[in-house]
């Protein structure tokens, strides 16, 4: 049974000309316990709006999210249910989730507090454990904000929603704000506290190359749709969807060669209007007749990896996942 | 041959609350024609600072010393009016976020044909003109109708590309690109940086490419300076610095980075953070997070070595050295 499980999610908003904006349209996931799910896209591409349906920070307007096998619930005027704050999200600036005018240590014995505090053991020292645990020094809680570089701001963010004692983070963009230098080490701190803690997350990123190194699948969306899911290694070495492909292709590296990265051809369409068929046809350079019509639906096309694109998909009609298994189905 | 561009001993500090504070401390760079030189570094390395000084865009209250030679003269002691003349016309300078740069409420038209009427002195019809050679070089799909549009029209990656249209508007000898593309998406950012390549290869353009992104730099940069905490720590050619590394901060940035063929390599982060620039340490500025650091960096200085012409480091320890060899 997934932790996770995100099941045919639209989130839809309305803009100011009156259009609706379907941010996310029609998207599927499964997070499993403990395991870390990459989820890469593009501005605009409905990544982040995904990631505030799944801990309930905006209602979805059709699919369900469900936690531990429980629906979650969006956000209202009353407090969440206790066992919905084992569900955290951790925000791309932390200068912005954290209060300024607040000690560290208070701020993360708050979120104890809030979480309904289960240990026994005194207050002061569970939040000691919590800042060692992100690799932050004991006199760290007697500072504020403000004292802290961007690291050790994100480090205290991380903290925070482990005081809750999570089982699944979803994190988005904890690591575009920081140096090189530093973004490794909190991409190190998120993989061994996984690993360690047992817990699962979402990793949400523009960043391909910082993904792969950090979850085990990695799941790739275009203009409110999931294209590709695939085990991190397999999506790299053979990503199948074009787009997977285009991603890869137009990250340079920096090993000195003078190789220019590859150019995707066009524009993301506007997420209010977007183009018949797949969604990805106008910039794609294998699309055909088939393509300009009729959307791939997201199939499983080999073990573990699904796929949203016809050249993928048996040209037999076979069943989408949503009929094969009850639990995914598929716009 | 000549630089277009020589840097020599620059020095910029900044008011803090407890007097001056350095900020560049003794940069030294080249840049020649048709070249693009990358200015690599951390945030607060002093590495957009570096630029801005070459234009006289510093706050009143900066102090700068040293020399940057530009056409013969010294970029750092030119009056206002000088400045003027040098700033857009041989000079020009692109910055990060595109909304902000450019005017919200000008059309592109009145924005592209300013530069030209004011400096090459044309007028409307010929600027206009102009405006469309300009949006056509930086390709932006149909330039008529993107003349009548005004900037929020256009998605980040176009609006870059108008930032770079009109920063080519009275055709400069030397562009200044403040992380061009470090707010776009990636297969964006690779468009960006081909059409840069292209102005390089086709207009002769010399590029100070300013980016922490090291990827940016290997597929762009002939050259690299690599700044920390306001000095300069290595130099050389682009293959040299990223392939054969002397300095331990070049080498943990490098490690530091996913790296495209060992996936499985687990990342080395360097230890702590870069130094605020009124607390650097005395000595080699990076030896408190320096794995390799002696006693000696600790206390002095580290001088630029030259290991071969135009290639420095700033490194006596040199721990790669048998590495090197073998």
């Amino acid at each position: 049974m997934s932790i996770l499980e995100l099941r045919d999610v639209e989130v839809e908003y309305l803009r100011r000309d009156g259009a609706v904006l379907r941010a996310v349209a029609g998207a599927s996931l499964r997070v499993e316990a403990g395991e870390i799910v990459g989820l890469v896209g593009e501005t605009g591409c409905g990544k982040s709006s995904l990631a505030r349906a799944m801990v309930g920070l905006v209602a979805t307007s059709r699919g369900e999210v469900r936690f531990e096998s429980q629906p979650v619930h969006p956000l209202g005027r009353r407090a969440r249910p206790a066992r919905e704050t084992r569900l955290q999200m951790v925000f791309q600036n932390p200068y912005g989730s954290l209060n300024p005018r607040r000690r560290i240590g208070d701020q993360i014995a708050d979120a104890l507090v809030n979480s309904g505090d289960r240990s026994r053991s005194p207050r002061r020292q569970r939040v000691m454990e919590l800042l060692f645990r992100v690799g932050l020094s004991p006199d760290t809680a007697d500072r504020h904000p403000h004292q802290l570089s961007g690291g050790q701001r994100q480090r205290v963010a991380i903290a925070r929603a482990l005081a809750a004692d999570p089982s699944v983070i979803v994190l988005d963009e904890p690591l575009s704000a920081l140096d090189a230098s530093v973004q490794a080490q909190v991409a190190n701190l998120l993989v061994e506290l996984a690993r360690d803690l047992g817990m699962a997350m979402v990793l949400i990123s523009h960043d391909l190359a910082i993904v792969r190194h950090v979850a085990h699948r990695t799941a790739v969306m275009y203009l409110g749709l999931i294209v590709e899911t695939a085990p991190t290694d397999q999506l790299w070495e053979a990503p199948l969807h074009p787009y997977t492909r285009a991603l890869i292709d137009a990250i340079p590296h920096p090993d000195g060669s003078g190789q220019l990265p590859e150019a995707l051809a066009g524009e993301i369409p506007d997420p209010a209007n977007p183009p018949p068929g797949c969604r990805f046809h106008p910039r794609c350079p294998l699309a055909f007749d088939r393509c300009r019509i009729e959307a791939p639906p997201l199939m499983e096309v080999a073990n573990g990896r699904d796929v949203a694109c016809w050249l993928h998909i048996p040209s037999t009609p076979s069943v989408p996942i949503g009929q094969t298994t009850p639990v995914e189905s598929v716009a | 041959m000549k630089p277009l561009l020589e840097v020599a001993d620059l020095r910029i500090s900044l008011p803090g609350p407890h007097g001056m504070v350095p900020i560049v401390d003794g940069v030294d760079f080249e840049v020649h024609g048709g070249q693009i030189f990358g200015l690599a570094g951390e945030s607060g390395c002093g590495k957009t600072i570096t630029a801005l000084s070459l234009l006289g865009l510093l706050p009143a209250q900066a102090r700068t010393s040293g020399r940057a030679e530009f056409g013969g003269r010294n970029l750092l002691t030119l009056k206002s009016a000088e400045l003027r003349h040098v700033r857009g016309r041989q000079v020009a300078m692109v910055f990060q976020d595109p909304t902000s740069s450019l005017h919200p409420m000008l059309s592109i038209e009145h924005q592209l044909t300013e530069h030209p009427r004011v400096h090459l002195h044309m007028d409307q019809k010929q600027a206009r003109r102009r405006a469309l050679d300009l949006l056509e070089q930086v390709r932006i799909p149909d330039p008529e109708t993107a003349l009548h549009a005004y900037p929020h029209q256009f998605s980040g990656g176009m609006r870059q590309r108008i930032q770079i249209a009109m920063a080519l508007a009275c055709e400069p000898s030397l562009l200044i690109a403040d992380e061009p593309t470090t707010a776009l998406d990636v297969t964006v950012q690779a468009g960006i940086l081909r059409l840069i390549n292209g102005l390089r290869q086709t207009a002769g353009l010399a590029v100070i490419l300013i980016t922490h992104d090291l990827g940016v730099l290997s597929a762009l940069a002939d050259t690299v300076t690599v700044m920390y905490a306001g000095r300069v720590v290595e130099a050389g050619s682009t293959a040299h610095v990223l392939q054969r590394s002397r300095h331990p901060y070049t080498r943990g940035l490098l490690d530091s980075l996913p790296h495209p063929e060992k996936p499985d390599q687990p990342l080395v982060p360097i230890r702590g953070t870069p130094p605020s620039p009124a607390e650097r340490p005395p000595g080699c500025v990076f030896h408190t997070r320096c794995m390799y650091a002696v006693e000696n960096c600790r206390r002095e200085v580290p001088p630029l070595i030259e290991l071969s012409p135009g290639r420095v480091a700033a490194c006596p320890v040199d721990p790669f050295a048998t590495e090197l060899v073998a």
